[in-house]
Formats: C-alpha cells, sequence, structure tokens
C-alpha cells in the first residue's frame, strides 16, 4: 500500500506540461447536468401513493422512492435536468414543475 | 399561383422531394439533415406524402434501399450529411455505377476527427469521385430549384446519374428564407412521372443485377459513366434554360457576379458565395475593382465556362471550404488551376482554405482575402489558411509524467 | 439593412423567435429577412443567440451578424453567465431587454452604452396569456416598438408560426408587450 503511494508521487513529482495534438481531452471535467434545469419537480408528498411511476420512466435516473419517508420522493438535484417527465407520467398528478429561480 | 413560404434549406428540400412525388424514402437522421427525414416521415404518416417510408438502421442501408426502390420504376428520397455520407461511400458509387439517377441532398457537415456538427464541404468533396453529380446551393431558393431540376437532368435518358444537391449544414439548412414555392401543376409539368430508362426490377420476377463484371467490359462501363458526365453538362444548361423560362429563376453551373472590369476575383462554392457577393457590392462602392465566380456544378465540373468566365483576370483566389490535406492545394483550386489558360503567366491563381467545421466565413474573412490576393507579391503558391489562430500548434496542453 | 441579434437561455424560444420575424418582415411586410441561427450543444438553460439580417432587397450576405443594430435579451440573467450583449455595438445599437425592473435596465444601458433601451416583463406577459414562461412571442411586441416591424405583422406571423389558438394567445402576449414597453 505504502509502496503504490510513493510510486504515484514520485511520478507526480516529475509532471511537465505538453502539447497535445487533434481532440484530445486536457481538462476533464464532469458536467452537473442539474445546472441546465429551468424547472424543477416538486411533489405534493401527501398525494404520493409511491407507486415508483416516476422513478421508472425518468431517463436520468435521479428519481429514488422512498416508502418509509415523509419526503418519500427523492431527486438527485446535481443531475436532474428538469425534464418534466416525471411529472407527466405521475398517475396522481402529485408532480408539478416549477420555476427554477422562482421560489428561493 | 405560385406564393412564397418561409422555409428553411431542409424544408426547402422536402417540399421539392414532396412535389417530385417520391414513392420510397429510407433516411436515417443525422444532424444536422434530421429534420429532412423528420419532416418526410411526418408527411407520410400525416397521408400527404403517398409513399412508403422504410426505416433503415445505417445510411449504408438507406442507400442500398434507395436503390432497390428506384429500380423498381419509382422516384427513391434520401438525404445524409457527414459521416452519414461517408458510410454510404461504397453505395454510392453502386447508385452512379447502375446508373440510379436518384437525387440526394447533402447537409455539408465536416467529417470527424475532431468530432463537429458544423458546416464545411469535406463530407462532399470526398465523394467528387463517386460518379454522382453535384451542385451546390447558395441559398434556400436554390435548394428547392436544385432539387426539382436535379430530378430533370439525373433522370435524363442521355445522363442516368445521381446527383447530390450539397447545402451548408446550418448556414441553409438551418437558415429560414423567402422562398417562391411554384403550383404542384407548374412542378408536374417540368419534371413529369417517373420513366424507367434504364434496366429495372420487377418484384415479381427477380432477377440479379450489379454482377461481377470482367476486366474486359468494366473499363467500358467506366466509360459510360464519363459520356454520362459530358452528357450532364449539355443537359444541365438545357434544363436551367428551361426552367428560367418556365420559372422566372436564372441559373448556370457557373455563375458570374460583377466579372466585367473586375481584376481581382474570388471564386467559391456554397452559402459563403452570397456573403463574396455582398463584399464585392460594398468594394464596388469603394471603387475597387472585383468580381465573385460562383461554382454550381462542381460535378461536372464546368472548364470551359470556368477558363472563359476568368478569361483576362490576373488575381484568381479560389476559398474552399475543405482543407486538401497532403495535396498541393484544394480540390476546387486544381480545377480552377486546371481550367483557365496557361498562355499567360501573369495570372495568379491562389488557394484559400477557410469556414472549416463551422467557422464563419465573415464578411471581415471576405475583406482579407480579397486585400490578400490584390496586395500579393510572394512566389508562395501554398495554401493559406485565411482564418486560423495563430496559436493552431498549442491550442491544447496537458500535464504528462516524464 | 438592419443587422439583428437575439440573446436568451436554451428554452425560451430564441430561434423560434427569429424564424416568426422573419415570417413577419418577409410575408407580411414584402421585405427579405434571413435567419443565421448559431447551434450549439443544445440543452435547456443554456445561452443560446441566433442572427438575423433585414432588408428591402434580397439578402445576399450568409454569416453572422457581428456589428448588430438591435440586441434583442430574453432574459436579464444573461450577462451573469459570461455573455456581452453589448458585443460589435456601434454608437446608434439599441437594446430591447425582458425585464420587470427599469433599474435593471437602466444598469444595461449605462454599463454598455446603448443608445436607447427597450424594457418590458416579457416573461410577465407571457404568463399572463400564455400560462407558460416562453416570452419571445411577447418579446416579439418589444421588439416592434424599435418600428423595424409593425406589431401587426408580428401579431399575424405568430398565427402563422403557432397555430390558431396558440398563435392568438402568443399574439396577445406581444400585443400586450408591446403596449407595456418603455423606452429610456
Amino acid at each position: 500500500m505504502l509502496r503504490m503511494q510513493m510510486q504515484q508521487e514520485k511520478h507526480m513529482k516529475k509532471q511537465k506540461k505538453y502539447r497535445v495534438l487533434g481532440p484530445m481531452a486536457s481538462v476533464f471535467e464532469s458536467m452537473k447536468t442539474g445546472s441546465w434545469r429551468l424547472e424543477r419537480p416538486k411533489v405534493e408528498f401527501s398525494q404520493c401513493s409511491k407507486c415508483g411511476t416516476c422513478e421508472r420512466y425518468c431517463p436520468a435516473n435521479v428519481i429514488t422512492i422512498h416508502k418509509e419517508k415523509e419526503e418519500c420522493v427523492q431527486f438527485i438535484w446535481d443531475y436532474c435536468k428538469g425534464c418534466g417527465i416525471c411529472a407527466n407520467v405521475c398517475p396522481k398528478d402529485c408532480i408539478s414543475m416549477v420555476d427554477e429561480r422562482g421560489e428561493e | 399561383m405560385a406564393g412564397y413560404m418561409m422555409l428553411d434549406g431542409n424544408e426547402a428540400a422536402v417540399q421539392a422531394m414532396k412535389m417530385a412525388k417520391v414513392k420510397v424514402i429510407s433516411a436515417y437522421p443525422i444532424t444536422p439533415q434530421s429534420s429532412i427525414a423528420e419532416k418526410l416521415s411526418d408527411l407520410v404518416s400525416d397521408g400527404i406524402l403517398k409513399a412508403k417510408y422504410l426505416r433503415v438502421e445505417s445510411e449504408h442501408s438507406a442507400m442500398s434501399a434507395a436503390i432497390g426502390a428506384q429500380l423498381t420504376g419509382v422516384r427513391a428520397a434520401t438525404a445524409t450529411s457527414s459521416v452519414g455520407l461517408a458510410l454510404m461511400h461504397e453505395v454510392l458509387n453502386v447508385a452512379s455505377g447502375c446508373r440510379v439517377p436518384i437525387v440526394m441532398p447533402v447537409v455539408n457537415r465536416a467529417l470527424v476527427s475532431p468530432w463537429s456538427l458544423w458546416c464545411d464541404h469535406q463530407d462532399s468533396m470526398a465523394e467528387r469521385d463517386s460518379g454522382w453529380l453535384q451542385l451546390y446551393c447558395e441559398n434556400v431558393q436554390e435548394v428547392f430549384d436544385f432539387v426539382t431540376m436535379g430530378y430533370r437532368i439525373a433522370e435524363h435518358e442521355d445522363v442516368l446519374t445521381p446527383i447530390m444537391v450539397c447545402l451548408d449544414g446550418f448556414f441553409l439548412s438551418h437558415s429560414m428564407q423567402k422562398v417562391l414555392i411554384p403550383e404542384q401543376s407548374e412542378v408536374d409539368e417540368f419534371i413529369g412521372d417517373y420513366i424507367i430508362k434504364n434496366t429495372y426490377l420487377d418484384p415479381t420476377d427477380p432477377m440479379i443485377i450489379n454482377n461481377l463484371t470482367s476486366p474486359d467490359e468494366f473499363t467500358e462501363m467506366r466509360y459510360q459513366q464519363k459520356v454520362g458526365f459530358e452528357n450532364a453538362a449539355k443537359v444541365m444548361d438545357e434544363v436551367f434554360l428551361e426552367f428560367e423560362e418556365k420559372f422566372g429563376r436564372a441559373y448556370r453551373a457557373v455563375e458570374g457576379y460583377r466579372l466585367g472590369d473586375a481584376e481581382a476575383v474570388i471564386v467559391s462554392m456554397g452559402s459563403m458565395s452570397g456573403t463574396v457577393k455582398h463584399v464585392v457590392n460594398m468594394l464596388r462602392s469603394e471603387g475597387k475593382k472585383v468580381g465573385a465566380l460562383k461554382i454550381v456544378s462542381f460535378r461536372p465540373f464546368r472548364n470551359d465556362l470556368v477558363n472563359e468566365m476568368l478569361k483576362g483576370i490576373k488575381r484568381i483566389a479560389v476559398i474552399d471550404r475543405t482543407a486538401g490535406l497532403g495535396s498541393q492545394g484544394t480540390p476546387l483550386w486544381h480545377e480552377v488551376c486546371n481550367s483557365i489558360d496557361k498562355a499567360s503567366s501573369d495570372v495568379i491563381v491562389k488557394n484559400y482554405v477557410g469556414g472549416l467545421g463551422g467557422r464563419d466565413i465573415s464578411i471581415e474573412t471576405i475583406k482579407k482575402v480579397f486585400a490578400d490576393i490584390m496586395d500579393d507579391h510572394s512566389q508562395n503558391r501554398s495554401p493559406v489558411w485565411i482564418d486560423v489562430k495563430e496559436n493552431a500548434m498549442d491550442i491544447r496542453q496537458v500535464y504528462i509524467n516524464v | 439593412m438592419i443587422n439583428i441579434k437575439f440573446y436568451g437561455l436554451g428554452g425560451q424560444g430564441v430561434v423560434t423567435a427569429a424564424k416568426t420575424l422573419s415570417v413577419a418582415v418577409s410575408i407580411y411586410e414584402g421585405k427579405y429577412a434571413v435567419t443565421i441561427p448559431a447551434y450549439g450543444h443544445e440543452r435547456r438553460g443554456a445561452p443560446v443567440y441566433t442572427d438575423i439580417r433585414i432588408d428591402s432587397e434580397p439578402v445576399l450576405a450568409n454569416c453572422f451578424v457581428y456589428e448588430p443594430d438591435i440586441v434583442l435579451v430574453m432574459d436579464e440573467s444573461i450577462r451573469e453567465k459570461n455573455i456581452d450583449v453589448s458585443k460589435g455595438k456601434h454608437h446608434d445599437t439599441v437594446l430591447v431587454l425582458n425585464t420587470a425592473d427599469g433599474s435593471v435596465a437602466r444598469s444595461y444601458k449605462d454599463a454598455y452604452g446603448f443608445k436607447d433601451v427597450f424594457y418590458v416583463d416579457a416573461t410577465h406577459c407571457a404568463l399572463n396569456n400564455i400560462g407558460l414562461n416562453i416570452p419571445n412571442g411577447a418579446m416579439l411586441g418589444a421588439l416592434a416598438k424599435t418600428g423595424v416591424v409593425t406589431i401587426n405583422s408580428i401579431e399575424d406571423a405568430l398565427k402563422e408560426t403557432f397555430g390558431e389558438k396558440a398563435g392568438v394567445k402568443n399574439a396577445n402576449a406581444a400585443r400586450e408587450a408591446y403596449e407595456k414597453t418603455e423606452k429610456i
């Protein structure tokens, strides 16, 4: 374990700036797609039947149903693009799309 | 009565294909061609266009299906762009070799790599020897008109050669412009029903075509294609004239713009030609003697017309939206150089590369080209990359372990 | 020739607005317009822009606009996203801005030095008439205040672009915005 760490550090110390040609990545930034959102889904938790339809339809896979919790529908806000599919498919009509900037 | 419609380049292409009453559509969507595939699909599903829409899994299949369909005696439609056209490469040559006169809009987009969604001409330039005719459009009206005329030219019994109508991605495909669309009856009169003039397939009596051909006949069949191209030049001129008579819009295989007394001329193709004309007008109003030459028909290339129209002009700038890597110059530059009489050695034909991967060929860029060609004293004739950034070799740097 | 640049956020209908404007001037006013849309990596909320050239003669130039005569901004937050809406501005360039707040409009005018600033709360007009936060139709109403196009042509073009039902709502939003537009 220590040996591996030393190996890594050895290389890190000897870094040099090089030119790359063509579309090689020079910086990798994972994109937080949540920043694209104009509207966000808002759940009326008291109406929710926890059926999981929104969870299944979410194209970004950012919805989790927590049957035991009061706030039973959880979104990963870093990656919810605000597409509104959850609101469209909800059989109880308890998800509405609200202005991203309007609430705060 | 003909009427004005607001259309983008893709919609204009669809309108023309619809009015040509295509019966089979096999298109695979690709940016920036997608809306052609989508609109054709809409027209079929809404029952406006009585045609069969085939869902294919690639451009290779799209062209294969279009060839098969058209050989049964109907007009087949397809369209593509960039890597889609590259994937068609093999089958493009089947279409031209089997003399299947398909009319295909090609929405020009850069080839990978690097990935780009945006316009340049490398995709269709890579297919310049595939045995297809190629027309390049300046504006959206030309997209409609050239697709419409494309059926007449390609299907002519002396030509029987497929045709690409090339329109610049986004600059035309997504640019909305005012287009005069004729009545269906006028289009019917002009292009008429599809008539089989060559071999055809009967689905009830299958047979094999495109069989293995020995060296004994191969050359002759290529020669037939060469004759087809020669005939296409003549037929194209006739169709342009007939179109002008009927619809009032004049087109030529090579179009000169304010060439009288011009001392410097830019030769260009596609949507940049409009910007070149705009700059010509600007510079003319300042008293500069400049002009423009627009190549409409790149295949066949009309060296006769180019030579005649550039006669007496000493400074000729050829702009290409393709890199021409490893060559002395870009494809259009080669064609222009070989077209003009070598007699006068004081003629300068200089090659410019620009507008790659969607880079805008702006009014400033065109001005820069005119300034450069009018003040050229160097003997260096290698292509000038007119809009390349100074730090081209150092745009990306990384830390790497030594 | 009039060169126009539209700025907005993805999803606000910037490209549709440009198309509608070109319908308005080309079909209803007998002029010529060319839209030059700048498509990028499409996503909602990203800054987008599109260019339009309008002339009484057919427009030859087919390249982006670098020196706009009119700049239209659909979202006041655009300047916080590293977008300089005054880029290429000359001393007669005017701004059409979507904001409810006159002081924001004033700050745009002072910071960038536009000749005139026309502003309206187009978002409110859109919500009022369409029920959606898509301010493009309303912004075209505000644009009509600059005189580049008439409000009647904008209304007709909106009806053509959006069809009977949605078109009337958008036309109403445009009319409301036109009447409420202030100039400073």
